[in-house]
């Protein structure tokens, strides 16, 4: 149940789900297989939740973003309405993550997914925010650089978000941090950032969660089905609070709390593995 | 770009068939990587779609 709201709260905050999912049981000592059967089941479960509890969350949004996105095709043109654009600028971004995802993600685990790389990624991650503020703040220092909204991006900044959010292959670094701070790199405002990368979230989490839906099937799952769909419950139900939580967080504050978070949580997390404190 | 379009689903239908039928680089059959492949290929076939509907226009 710690793991289902660990997911549900840090898959949507700019922290890395996957960073804390290594680093929380090997500061806490847990002993979790997480290449058995029952906990990629579980896993599955958890993203099912995440997923849908974002879906609840924007489902107007979604309805309109279908709806637009079947009108294109059929018209065999894209016009400037809102919400046409922001149909395929969800589509573009996610071409990126979905074919890097699904060619890395094993080999890149592999090579990453022990807690002294993850800490390092976590401070990175913190660091990279810092960077991104910082960047945002001098571009718009300058007199007379406009803000975008999300509609107003080109296809091509949909790309580099998609790029961005990518980095989040390698556990530590953030999904919606990564995408939020190329946003913001792309002209974006805190919420328009924010949504953009939500919304991202959702293909890029349902798919990760119906593409593993036949682990659910697997004996071992079903000896934990009862736990891993509570544990879906609530992961959706954190889910849910944090994306309401962090869309109002984002009309007025930006991302530097996060980051300090992150370069707090990494640095200390490396020191404590590094020095083999916790082994 | 028309071509391009269509080439290129052709192209991605062909690696989405080599990845189920274990075919393609790495060895095995790789489900996911096909699925992707077939997602590409159908926006190879959307993208020929707006190119088609300009040139009519």
């Amino acid at each position: 149940m710690v793991l289902a709201v660990l997911q549900g709260v840090s898959e949507l905050f700019p922290v890395s789900s996957l960073g804390h999912t290594v680093l929380l049981p090997a500061l806490l000592r847990w002993h979790i297989d997480e290449g058995s059967e029952s906990f990629l089941a579980f896993v599955v479960v958890l993203h099912l939740g995440t997923a849908l509890a974002l879906i609840v969350f924007y489902r107007e949004d979604w309805v309109r973003i279908v709806r637009a996105l079947v009108t294109t095709i059929v018209r065999g043109k894209i016009t400037d309405d809102r919400d046409e654009r922001t149909a395929w600028l969800l589509v573009v971004a996610t071409i990126p993550v979905g074919v890097l995802g699904v060619l890395l993600q094993s080999p890149v685990k592999q090579l990453f997914a022990s807690p002294l790389p993850v800490s390092a990624f976590l401070f990175f991650n913190g660091f990279v925010m810092l960077l991104g503020e910082w960047l945002r703040r001098r571009q718009h220092a300058r007199a007379g650089h406009p803000y975008k909204r999300l509609e107003g991006l080109a296809f091509a900044d949909g790309v580099f978000v998609g790029f961005a959010q990518a980095l989040a292959l390698l556990p530590g670094i953030s999904r919606s941090g990564s995408a939020i701070v190329a946003g913001l790199l792309r002209d974006l405002r805190h919420e328009d950032a924010a949504r953009y990368s939500f919304l991202l979230a959702t293909p890029v989490i349902l798919a990760a969660g119906v593409l593993e839906f036949p682990k659910l099937f697997t004996p071992a799952a079903h000896d934990v089905l009862l736990e891993a769909c509570a544990g879906g419950v609530l992961a959706g139900v954190t889910a849910y609070a944090s994306v309401a939580f962090l869309t109002r967080w984002f009309r007025h504050n930006d991302l530097t709390p996060f980051a300090w978070y992150c370069i707090v949580a990494g640095a200390g997390s490396f020191i404590l593995f590094a020095t083999k404190v916790i082994a | 770009m028309k071509q391009l379009a269509l080439v290129l689903a052709v192209v991605f239908l062909i690696i989405a068939v080599l990845y189920w039928t274990g075919h393609f680089y790495p060895a095995g059959v790789h489900t996911k990587h096909g699925i992707v492949a077939i997602v590409l290929a159908l926006l190879c076939i959307v993208w020929y779609r707006f190119q088609s509907a300009a040139n009519v226009r």
